[in-house]
């Protein structure tokens, strides 16, 4: 029987987006190995899956004192088996997740992973919220690593000017995973003669991250912002709300009134109440109270959200204030001081043009040919208008000064007519069937953007609400516009939607 | 200038003898070349050989010096039949490139080379691009090598292994007058290892020799009769040949016990995996200490009979580590034992997966089930398993993990072409778009969802080719510049020219072959000293007969909207082509990076554009980035608590394209995108006109915000 030996090598992979640092980071340690008088060995798949995809990078370390003193040469493998990987490094949450499911994660690895995230295109192109959640991965990352080290890296490095690289690589430090001191660590930054300070910053940032075992979201200022005293012009606003409305619908109202005080006055504020005032009452008489003022809740937010469209007066307005001109500068990371020319890409149409106006005139504006015809020679192509020239802060400054036009544009009149059909079907549905009249009420969600977004997102809320009036008969309408309006958000070519309203047997609406 | 630099890795080409080379294994295979005295190195970039190549072209002083000429080939063809230089002069040459598709496409000349036989060493070096991360068909270079009759080699994946199997393999090449493949894997092309270096040697006859003093042998020509006399010399003289060399320079290699019952035939490239495997079930220790015998296959074609007869003899059963499908070694092997009437029992197969990767995991799951049927005792005390979650966690983190499919860089040119046609098709309906080969390709993925087909390099015109009938609505390919040039020019534009093709092309043109690698070629703008750039595609397509062509800057996605719905929809008759220019994000800025960072530290004024979406008008459509899929075009929580869905962010990766302005303005999105120009180093001139603009502006603001603090809900 042969003898055989107990020696055995550290094995490391990195899961990692491709051109995302692993390629340093694997450098590094391999430097630092080298340094330590380790034989090391790499191995990676560059190529194609480097252009922004996922890819490992997998490097063995073996003792070199070990092999000589056996005399023999240790034979180190390309891939990383699972159960059998001693470090595993993350560089998002979502690759973090991905090396558990590849099982590289067992009871005897360190895992050290950066838990914020760089989203996934399938992630980032839906029309609503297509975003994963990663609570799982942190739950199972923590069950099932030896040691789990998880915390924003990404923050961290940039907090420094540094790379992620390198705030792994001080978090690899801080685990003592490996048996190197922290100064040889620093030595092979030090080493490389790039960006060796920044580097450094972050290395210890990961360093003393890791050796705090801290949980990431424990640095999250969770405090809420220390409120000043409001203007007196708002305060009857505020105590209508505190008299005539349930506490757990407050916190949407109010940011409801400073929408639309802000978009068009107090007047307009006290509409929304107003209408606000029939849904709740709706959802008082629908025993409300026992679903914790859900209707109410879900109206004062959609409410709000439809009462503030938006129109180029709002654009404008928005786009010339100076919290803008703040959060622009902040950005694009801006030096204090330093010049920024800010150019907005604006699109306007005959139609944003004439809903603006008063709404016979805009009526007459949008039939007209003639008008159409000039408007298709002004309008055909995008323009730049640049908020930081006089030229344009003048002109967006202006628009935006017009809302006195905007309560008798045409556009007013016809949200006006929508909402108010919106809130007569949900109060109806209130009576017979409370979900389906918070569905009904959450719709709006489906209405935003500008020009065909716009368009077709409010045909899907229109589509939907004419299936509310048939789906009431099914005893499960409540579920059938979830799904709807779920599938209308899915994909902008409405496949998702037919197919859903297909399987629905609403097709023929 | 290729995506790498190897300036300073190409200083260990000149390690001499004793000395230790460090660094990737296809570094050290072209140290062993030049230890091996090549006279002529070519091939065609593609992973996992482009670093072969890139090396080579900044190694080429190096070369010069040693006598060596070293070829950029238009084509793994071109690459194939520089090897008839071996076939009349001892003059030893290798080529590579990526496989199979590559060596599909030299197959022409190999099939030559092999006939003709060769004089001097002839390596073909393959890239083996199969599992992970692979971009390519899955198929095994194998077959070529048979088909052909060129020995293939697989070493094991260790540098030492690696390099002496280059030398070794001129040396087989010769005694057998045979080409001969050194297959490599794409880790193994990639593994960072060491090996002890030998003097590098110029080659003692050289290719002037061979041009001042020309050799003509009928013989060696591939024409009636010679092609039979090839035939019978292939089985009668070079096969045997080759027997001998590999059977008396012992390129095969036994491991482990010499005597057990039950032994593992593996291919060299898979003897690392196949050892930690054997480590993991508690049978070997990381040193390679084995009882179970072993024998490696650092040749896997030809087999030698009598070896594997001898190995399998006392053997009741044996278990064959063979990657990939149909399972050549099998069958030989079967063949061999049974004409020899051995009884040895042959699993392969029937216990390893018949396709895909061998991964370490895959290779302990085939052990286990061989050494369960055929000798339990053994693993039954030792064997840990391999790690899997529990599978109801499986699901979860399935459910959760999206995909993260390869996708254009940020900033990337070729993004507003697929942009333009995902509008141009909301106009025109949906159309039949045939793709090829390059980064272009990523178009067949979200958000862009354009593209049908791929038939391979250079190919995306002809395979459309079919198409060429009466109809309203024509048809679009896509080649790239890389494609264009490999052999598109013929079997694409020449094709349709010929053939009256009334459809589209879109060429695009980023200055290199920029998927594998960033290589210059024949229409690349930069300067380059030692080979002819700056030959542009419109000179060749209109020489070719094209009539309607049209160059657009791929960043103006109206014009390139407009050009595209023109070319569907003109009267005019025949093959349109649009040359879709714009230089490669990732090489533009890798050069131009470094300058702009100097210019601002030398306090020149620099301006440096960005992107940006007001989160204030973004009402979280994502419209946009359907339209885009630009990595630094993101999401992110949205400020407004009223609202539910994120809002589109531009992170700070931003390089400043435009893309994302011209996608606003193009497809009438919304009016949330600017663009930032951040000023460096401001002239007096600009900071005087600044100062007052900000005085006004500053006024306005103010008296705003002052009206807002009358409506100040009180939140900070």
């Amino acid at each position: 029987m042969a003898n055989l030996s107990t020696d055995k090598p550290i094995n490391i992979a990195i899961i990692a987006m491709g051109g995302q640092g692993g390629g340093v980071l694997s450098k590094w340690i391999l430097d630092l190995a080298d340094s330590q008088g380790y034989i090391a060995q790499y191995t990676s798949v560059p190529g194609v899956a480097q252009r922004t995809g996922a890819t490992i990078y997998y490097i063995e370390l073996f003792p070199a004192h070990l092999a000589e003193q056996a005399g023999k040469k240790p034979i180190l493998a390309l891939t990383p088996v699972p159960g059998d990987v001693d470090i595993v490094i993350a560089s998002e949450m979502i690759e973090a997740g991905r090396a558990l499911i590849r099982g590289f994660v067992s009871r005897h690895t360190n895992f050290i992973a950066s838990n914020h995230r760089d989203y996934a295109i399938s992630e980032k192109q839906e029309m609503g919220d297509g975003r994963q959640s990663v609570d799982e991965i942190q739950r199972l990352a923590e069950e099932t690593a030896g040691e789990f080290i998880c915390f924003d890296m990404d923050a961290a490095a940039r907090s420094v000017g540094s790379v992620i690289s390198s705030v792994l690589f001080g978090a690899l430090a801080g685990s003592a995973a490996l048996p190197f001191k922290r100064a040889d660590f620093e030595a092979t930054i030090a080493a490389t003669n790039k960006a060796v300070q920044s580097n450094l910053k972050g290395f210890q940032l990961g360093f003393d991250a890791a050796r705090q075992k801290q949980v990431a979201k424990a640095d999250l200022d969770d405090t809420t912002e220390p409120r000043q005293k409001h203007a007196d012009a708002v305060s009857k606003l505020l105590i209508r709300m505190e008299n005539d409305f349930p506490p757990h619908a407050h916190y949407f109202i109010r940011e409801g009134l400073k929408k639309l005080v802000d978009f068009q006055g107090i007047g307009y504020a006290d509409l929304y109440l107003d209408r606000l005032t029939r849904v709740y009452a709706a959802d008082k008489l629908s025993g409300g109270e026992s679903k914790k003022w859900q209707l109410t809740n879900e109206t004062a937010r959609y409410l709000a959200l439809a009462m503030a469209y938006d129109d180029i007066v709002r654009i404008a307005d928005l786009k010339t204030r100076s919290d803008r001109f703040d959060r622009f500068r902040s950005e694009v990371k801006a030096d204090a001081g330093q010049i920024v020319d800010v150019s907005e890409f604006m699109h306007p149409r005959l139609e944003e043009i004439a809903e603006i106006l008063p709404a016979r005139l805009g009526k007459f504006a949008l039939s007209s040919p003639a008008i159409r015809k000039v408007s298709g020679f002004l309008f055909s192509k995008g323009r730049r208008v640049s908020t930081t020239k006089l030229g344009g802060f003048l002109l967006l400054h202006s628009i935006g000064r017009m809302s006195w036009l905007r309560k008798h544009s045409l556009r007013f009149s016809r949200e006006t007519q929508r909402i108010e059909s919106w809130l007569i079907a949900i109060d109806t549905a209130a009576q017979e069937d409370y979900s389906l009249a918070v569905e009904m009420a959450g719709l709006q969600r489906l209405i935003k953007g500008y020009g065909d977004t716009h368009a077709r997102g409010l045909s899907n809320y229109s589509r939907i609400m004419d299936v509310c009036a048939s789906a009431k008969e099914t005893g499960n309408a409540a579920e059938i516009i979830a799904r709807l309006k779920a599938a209308a958000l899915k994909d902008e070519e409405g496949v998702t939607f037919a197919g859903e309203l297909n399987a629905l047997n609403f097709n023929s609406l | 200038m290729a995506e790498r630099s190897f300036a300073k890795e190409v200083e260990t080409l000149n390690l001499g003898l004793g000395d230790e080379f460090k660094g990737e294994g296809i570094l050290a295979v072209t140290k062993a070349l030049l230890q091996s005295g090549v006279s002529y190195v070519g091939g065609y970039q593609g992973a996992p050989i482009s670093h072969l190549m890139d090396v080579l072209a900044d190694a080429e002083d190096i070369l010069l010096g040693l006598g060596i000429h070293f070829e950029a080939s238009a084509s793994e063809a071109a690459a194939a039949a520089m090897l008839a230089a071996s076939v009349n002069y001892p003059l030893r040459g290798a080529v590579t490139w990526k496989s199979t598709v590559g060596t599909n496409v030299a197959s022409d000349a190999l099939a030559s080379v092999s006939s003709s036989g060769v004089m001097g060493g002839a390596l073909i070096i393959v890239g083996e691009d199969y599992g992970e991360g692979s971009s390519i068909m899955q198929e095994r270079s194998h077959a070529f090598a048979m088909k052909s009759q060129m020995w293939l080699l697989d070493p094991r994946p260790n540098l030492t292994s690696i390099t002496d199997m280059v030398e070794k393999g001129f040396e087989l090449s010769e005694a057998s007058s045979t080409p001969v493949m050194l297959e490599l894997r794409i880790r193994a092309c990639h593994v960072h290892g060491s090996f002890k270096t030998k003097d590098n040697v110029r080659p003692s006859f050289k290719l002037r020799d061979a041009m001042e003093n020309p050799v003509r042998d009928y013989d060696r020509v591939v024409l009636p009769p010679s092609n039979f006399v090839h035939e019978k010399e292939k089985v009668e003289q070079r096969w045997p040949a080759a027997i001998e060399f590999i059977r008396s320079h012992k390129l095969n290699e036994f491991f482990g016990g010499h005597v057990a019952q039950h032994g593992i035939i593996v291919q060299g490239g898979l003897y690392n995996t196949l050892m930690r495997a054997l480590a993991i079930l508690g049978l070997a220790d990381h040193y390679g200490e084995t009882d179970i015998p072993i024998y490696c296959l650092n040749v896997t074609y030809p087999l030698l009979s009598d070896e594997v007869a001898g190995f399998c003899i006392d053997k009741k059963s044996i278990l064959i580590v063979e990657e990939g499908q149909p399972e050549y070694l099998e069958q030989a092997i079967c063949t061999i034992l049974r004409r020899e009437d051995i009884s040895t029992k042959v699993h392969g197969k029937d216990m390893l997966p018949m396709a895909g990767e061998y991964t370490g995991q895959v290779v302990c799951e085939g052990l286990r089930k061989f050494f369960t049927q055929h000798a339990p005792d053994l693993i039954k005390t030792t064997a840990v398993s391999t790690f899997s979650l529990p599978e109801d966690s499986q699901q979860v983190l399935i459910d959760t993990v999206p995909n993260r499919p390869s996708g254009f860089c940020t900033g990337c040119p070729e993004r507003p072409i697929f942009t333009a046609m995902k509008l141009v098709q909301r106009q025109l309906g949906n159309i039949h778009v045939s793709c090829d080969i390059g980064c272009h390709l990523f178009s067949i993925l979200p958000p862009f969802n354009i593209g049908n087909t791929t038939m391979g390099y250079g190919l995306g015109w002809s395979g459309a080719s079919a198409f060429n009938t009466e109809t309203s609505q024509r048809t679009i390919s896509i080649m790239g510049d890389g494609g264009f040039w490999h052999n598109g020019l013929t079997s694409g534009v020449g094709n349709a020219v010929f053939n009256k093709n009334d459809n589209i092309l879109v060429i695009v043109d980023n200055g290199y072959s920029a998927a594998t690698g960033g290589q210059d070629i024949l229409s690349s703008r930069a300067e380059n000293s030692k080979k002819s750039t700056k030959n542009p595609i419109s000179k060749a397509i209109a020489g070719l007969g094209i009539k309607w062509q049209r160059t657009v800057v791929t960043y103006d996605i109206g014009a390139m909207m407009r050009t595209l719905t023109e070319a569907m929809t003109t009267g005019e008759k025949g093959p349109k082509v649009i040359i879709a220019e714009s230089e490669c994000m990732l090489n533009r800025e890798r050069r131009e990076k470094p300058i702009r960072n100097k210019r601002i530290a030398d306090g020149k004024r620099v301006v440096r554009s960005r992107f940006g979406v007001d989160s204030d008008t973004c009402t979280g459509d994502h419209a946009c980035i359907r339209l885009s899929g630009c990595p630094s075009l993101t999401i992110k929580d949205n400020p407004d608590p009223l609202r539910e869905d994120p809002v589109a962010y531009v992170n700070n990766d931003c390089v400043g394209c435009g893309v994302c302005g011209e996608v606003s303005h193009a497809a009438v999105l919304c009016p949330s995108f600017y663009r930032a120009d951040l000023i460096y180093n401001p002239t007096l001139r600009d900071r005087l006109f600044s100062k007052f603009r900000n005085l006004v502006i500053r006024s306005l603001q103010r008296r705003v915000d002052k009206k807002h603090a009358n409506y100040s809900f009180g939140d900070m």
